[in-house]
């Protein structure tokens, strides 16, 4: 049973249909917005008013530049626990009205503006789109040079993520001022994989990873720039690629191309090798000094991800053969419900979303322009193809609207998205193409990182029992193993093709003048999930919808009073920050915050607002400087 | 160091100025900086002054600056909101002096994940050490941050203004650079 909350179900053949005898399919009744054992606002104020130890924690957007992410939550300091929280998106972008009317062909260019870090994506999202659209096909060599590209992206990305903006998080300057108890035993602790990273002690890690300041820091900065040069080799211009179309890539590449490459990839593979052994050092750690570190950003593993980087004899860009073509990925699709695989099939992850608003700075549409997709399933009125995007700001009321995020829902479950659903997807599913480096077990994914500085190592990724702040950031140090392995596979099948003599790059094709053209991007970010949804009608974009995996990890809570990932992990999050006798209120970091929200590795920055009885207190949650939308 | 590897230095290295732009395309009146910059680099310059734009971000900036010979001078150019009238031009020197580590590090975060500022890129460049001693920055106060390809009319106007002046210093800069080459 693929569904259990959408009237959808399926013939013997796998075709989707509407369950019979539903007159109204896919109505629902707005629930109060505080379930799951919240209390009510009511309750909250009584609280307030009541006990000096419960304080109001706000997260607000007040950043110099760009602020677009805040944060509200109430925390009971003597018991330790989150009371309440609400994520709010305060910037509303409008890059789906933008592109409204426009040639297809800007969305490459326009949509990719959304984001400073991973701009690329949204580049070949939009392309893949266009495809779908007008039946281009690329030529093997387009689909991986991309896929070295996309893979390439990540390898900037992910380090970033982990010791420039987390990683300050679990440094000798945090942990010291949050958890001395912690920073001693820390100073005590050998740690075990030393031989790999280089660091006696956990404290030895920790103080190198002191933002500015910290070797592993710098580090990070460096490689950056190592995954950059790689990226540029291929693809010109980064963040924001000029070379990404429809149908490939307008780039020249030659033996010399992949010559320059191979280099930096192994420097990037090396640094993996470091990197996976030092985020399991520090979580282990973690995990050993006080259990309770489990419970930091946990939530129930669900996920969704539509898979990334196709397999060249398998992509042929139509929505028809979608479930192949996704199956054959080097990432493979996926919806991970409570930690269990529930399917791999593009058609069925696309055909479960729907996106709310009743939270939400928009108004509600009302024309259905697709009632079923492409291959005749059943598709919400709620779903990306059909909905519009309509600004309607208000003011902000909890019980109401209080974000411009929607609530993007996968059979009306709020999902979480991240790097680490492809690692978790591809493990379990075991559909991934053969290879020499990337082994799924359906438990864990075996990869081999191949000779460097350092010697061939092989790592393991296992599923997770639990799902939480640190196991985020943990997965995320594989992935730059896996991205890394993934565009080495591509570097082998992209060399090989050129000895070939399979030199194309790209597919020419015409933007019809006439007629209606229907497709979707399915991709993935460096933060997971990305969606591109386009209707091209006589030529220019009669609707564009783009659901990044910030929509998904922001969402406010949905007509039934569920909340989104953020918003239900720091609720769950043990607030496990030591406070002395001497404690004031405004001392307090709200660490284990911090960590919940940054282990998402938001797509937008935020400052975050810690308001006591005794004032404001200001802690910033900088982040990747895409948005939703 | 091994026999053959010596080569001889000059023992005077030429004199360098940068104009650099900074900041966001298609964002009106916040696109002076890499607008002008675009429109100055197509003038002719004595040997010894280039033009870019370097709003590609401060970090991806600092690795670039650590691989080229290092500049005398930088003059910048920004559309910055300080709440001046909007179209005012300021002129002036930068400090150097740098906030505290958070700050620096809040720069940092800003600067990784795509933000393009002139700010960002003042505190980073100089706690990189990649910046000149003598930094000249050009600053046109925007009167709307939106979309679009072109300016307002009191922004518009002031360009001519700001280019004067990035001639001025970059020329002057050059000039003095020499003389002070000579003398030594």
């Amino acid at each position: 049973m693929c569904f259990k909350n959408l009237p959808v179900e399926f013939d013997e053949q796998g075709r989707a249909f509407l369950k019979e005898g539903v007159a109204d399919p896919y109505s629902y009744d707005q629930k109060p917005t505080h379930g799951n054992g919240h209390p009510t606002d009511e309750q909250i104020k009584e609280l307030l008013a009541r006990n000096g130890h419960i304080q109001e924690v706000n997260f607000d957007p007040v950043t110099r530049v760009a602020g677009a992410l805040a944060f509200h939550t109430v925390v009971d300091l003597e018991e330790a626990k989150v009371l309440e929280s609400n994520s709010m998106a305060t910037l509303f972008r409008g890059y789906e009205v933008i592109l409204k009317g426009r040639d297809p062909r800007d969305a490459i260019f326009i949509s990719s503006r959304a984001c400073g870090v991973c701009g690329g994506v949204h580049s070949v999202t939009a392309a893949l789109a266009i495809e779908m659209a007008l039946g281009i096909q690329p030529p093997p060599l387009a689909i991986a040079l991309r896929n070295m590209l996309l893979a390439t992206e990540f390898l900037y990305d992910h380090p970033l993520h982990l010791f420039l903006l987390a990683g300050p998080d679990y440094s000798e300057q945090a942990v010291r001022s949050t958890n001395p108890e912690v920073w001693e035993l820390a100073t005590r602790t050998p740690a075990p994989q030393a031989s790999v990273h280089g660091y006696a002690h956990i404290s030895d890690i920790m103080t190198d990873m002191n933002p500015l300041t910290g070797h592993l820091y710098l580090e990070a900065l460096h490689i950056t720039r190592v995954a950059r040069e790689a990226y540029v080799l291929v693809g010109a211009k980064y963040p924001h690629p000029q070379t990404i179309v429809p149908g490939g890539l307008s780039v020249t590449v030659s033996i010399t191309t992949f010559n320059e490459f191979y280099p930096r990839l192994i420097q990037c593979l090396d640094y993996a090798k470091k990197a996976i052994a030092i985020w399991d050092d520090l979580t282990e750690f973690f995990y050993s000094a006080n259990p309770d570190y489990r419970r930091v950003g946990s939530r129930p593993a669900n996920m969704v991800d539509t898979g990334i980087w196709d397999d060249i004899d398998a992509y042929d860009a139509s929505y028809e053969r979608c479930n192949e073509w996704g199956d054959r990925r080097w990432a493979t699709p996926g919806v991970i419900v409570d930690g269990e695989l529930r399917t791999t099939r593009l058609q069925d992850i696309n055909i479960g979303l729907e996106e709310f608003i009743e939270h939400s700075y928009y108004e509600q549409w009302h024309e259905v322009r697709m009632p079923t997709d492409p291959l005749g399933a059943p598709l919400s009125p709620w779903h990306p193809w059909n909905k519009e995007t309509m600004p309607k700001p208000a003011g902000q009321n909890w019980k109401e609207k209080y974000t411009w995020d929607t609530a993007p829902r996968w059979d009306r479950m709020a999902m979480e998205s991240g790097a680490y659903d492809r690692l978790w997807s591809t493990a379990v599913a075991q559909k991934m193409p053969e290879n020499p480096f990337i082994h799924p077990t359906g438990h864990s994914l075996k990869m081999i990182l191949p000779k460097g500085e350092r010697p061939e190592t092989e790592v393991e990724w296992h599923v997770p029992k639990n799902w939480g702040a640190f196991e985020r950031n943990r997965a995320r140090a594989y992935c730059i193993a896996y991205s890394g392995l993934v565009a080495l596979n591509m570097w082998v099948k992209g060399l090989d093709l050129l000895k070939q003599g399979e030199t194309a790059v790209s597919t020419s094709f015409e933007i019809p003048r006439k007629g209606r053209y229907v497709g979707a991007g399915f991709w993935g970010a460096g933060r997971g999930y990305l969606t591109h949804h386009t209707i091209i009608e006589d030529g220019a974009l009669a609707n564009y919808q783009i659901l990044t995996p910030s929509t998904w990890n922001a969402s406010p809570r949905d007509p039934w009073g569920n909340p989104g990932p953020y918003e239900e992990a720091v609720f769950n999050t043990p607030l496990l920050e030591t406070y002395s006798e001497s404690f004031r209120p405004e001392n307090f970091k709200g660490i284990d915050i911090l960590r919940t929200i940054r282990s998402f590795d938001p797509c937008m920055p935020c400052t975050t607002h810690i308001h006591t009885s005794h004032g404001d207190i200001v802690r910033e949650v900088n982040t990747c400087a895409c948005g939703v939308e | 160091m091994p026999a053959g590897l010596s080569r001889d230095e000059p023992e005077v290295s030429p004199a360098r100025v940068l104009i650099g732009g900074v900041g966001y395309r298609n964002l009106r009146d916040h696109s002076v900086g890499p607008v002008l910059v675009e429109h100055l680099a197509k003038l002719d310059w004595p040997q010894g002054i280039e033009v870019d734009d370097l709003s590609f971000g401060p970090i991806a900036l600092v690795h670039r600056l650590r691989e080229v010979p290092p500049y005398d001078r930088m003059v910048l150019i920004s559309a910055v909101e300080r709440g001046r009238v909007p179209g005012e031009v300021s002129r002036y020197q930068w400090s150097g002096v740098l906030p505290d580590p958070d700050e620096i590090q809040a720069r940092v975060a800003e600067a990784v994940t795509g933000v393009i500022s002139l700010d960002n890129l003042l505190v980073i460049g100089q706690y990189f050490g990649v910046l000149p001693d003598d930094v000249v920055v050009l600053e046109v106060e925007p009167a709307v941050e939106d979309w679009g390809a072109d300016f307002t009319p009191v922004v518009a106007q002031a360009l001519d203004r700001v280019e004067e002046l990035a001639r001025e210093a970059a020329l002057d800069g050059l000039s003095s650079l020499r003389k002070e080459q000579l003398k030594a």
